[in-house]
């Protein structure tokens, strides 16, 4: 089981706790929010106490900072509030200071938190891929551009897109008395923090400020509600597609299902190639060094009629 | 990149077999929270299945459409679960 079904669960009240894993310097401490059970991959909220100081150094796995309040220090940059970095597994950090101390959300997405001392890349860095931006200063509101997309007055602002799995990081606020009466789910894991504001939905009751939920694929949530405006930084794993219903008492296996039904009409050819002949293992020419799962362990092969064959596990989730 | 391959340290074991726990435990106090929560959400359900049928079902953005009596589910005999 990679993360459980975290909803909603309020941080503000429970301790910080001090990090002691090897390699990271004094001075910070952490809240873990949610967290694989298998890969150790985990959403953290962290305190960076005055003076705190981590010197150049880079990590096994892609990290996601937001900064939520008080600023810190990349280098000779100033990273205050909406102050997003995205950095690959490998890519090297200058020093990270926060001289007044800084809180942030802090993302290790595909193992255990880890931090290496290091003024160069690891040869297999992928520095490109580094994504530094404001969010609250250097982007604008947009709409949310899927369809079927929620209701007027849910804004955002993406600040990373990942084009091989269209999983995203992004800002988004709901307006004052902002309402949508439906029940969505997704077919991705879907994560959110309220960094401002309450929300409600009709599953869960209030998030308040400082709320936060993981939610595995396939969950009802909504409808929705929110009176007096909300900010939240969200996350997805893989492409969000609103699957949306009025029936309030269906279960994750019956909307997968649903959602499986779906595609099959969306895409009749694509469906019947991939759960027919063996073809459930396709490999994206874009990336032949990997390829998908769709279909668990069940025998496959390649084109080279090898059927007996292993594979390294999906790191960050496993289907439910 | 998103992984580099790298030996899990003792350390880390340890962290993560005290934060699974943790978080179990975390896990645990949410389904109770959920479940004491089930007479409020009960009457929720009752409005948002009303106001589908006067106002209106959120299909895209702002299209609204009503919801005919005939259309609106039966609660299953089954638990209601919202936390999985």
């Amino acid at each position: 089981m990679p993360r459980p079904h975290i909803e909603p669960y309020v941080e503000l009240n429970d301790p910080w706790k001090k990090q002691t894993l090897p390699g990271f310097p004094k001075g910070m401490r952490y809240k873990v929010l949610s967290l694989d059970n298998e890969t150790g991959a985990c959403s953290l909220k962290v305190l960076y106490e005055p003076g705190y100081r981590q010197p150049p150094g880079m990590s096994y796995t892609e990290f996601e900072l937001f900064v939520l309040t008080g600023s810190i220090q990349v280098g000779d940059q100033v990273h205050g509030p909406g102050s997003y970095f995205c950095v690959p597994a490998g890519v090297h950090l200058a020093e990270l200071s926060s001289p007044r101390g800084a809180q942030a959300l802090l993302y290790f997405n595909y193992s255990e938190p880890s931090f290496v001392e290091s003024d160069t890349d690891h040869p297999q860095a992928e520095r490109q891929r580094l994504v530094s931006v404001n969010a609250y200063e250097g982007m604008q509101w947009s709409s949310t551009h899927f369809f079927p997309a929620t209701a007027p007055g849910c804004l955002v602002k993406v600040l990373r897109f990942d084009p091989r799995t269209h999983g995203f990081t992004f800002l988004y606020c709901m307006t004052p008395n902002f309402w949508q009466d439906n029940i969505s789910y997704h077919d991705c894991c879907e994560e959110s923090y309220h960094i401002w504001g309450s929300s409600w939905m009709m599953q869960f009751g209030d998030l308040p400020t400082g709320g936060y939920f993981w939610r595995p694929p396939y969950i009802n949530h909504g409808a929705f509600a929110c009176k007096l405006g909300t900010l939240a930084l969200g996350r997805t794993d893989s492409q969000l597609y609103n699957h949306f219903h009025f029936n309030p008492w269906t279960t994750p296996d019956e909307n997968r299902e649903r959602a499986a039904a779906r595609m099959q009409n969306w895409k009749p050819e694509l469906y019947t190639w991939v759960a027919t002949g063996e073809h459930n293992h396709p490999v994206d020419f874009e990336f032949p060094g990997e390829h998908g799962h769709a279909h668990g362990d069940t025998p496959h092969h390649h084109g080279d009629g090898k059927v007996k064959h292993s594979h390294g596990r999906r790191p960050w989730r496993k289907r439910r | 990149m998103k992984l580099i391959k790298h030996q899990r340290t003792k350390a880390a074991i340890v962290w993560l077999r005290e934060e699974i726990a943790a978080q179990g435990r975390r896990y645990r106090s949410i389904v109770t929270e959920q479940e004491a929560l089930s007479p409020k959400r009960d009457r929720w359900v009752a409005e948002f299945l009303e106001r589908i049928q006067t106002r209106g079902y959120h299909v895209h953005f702002d299209q609204l459409r009503k919801i005919p009596a005939s259309e609106i589910p039966v609660r299953p005999k089954r638990k209601f679960r919202v936390v999985f």
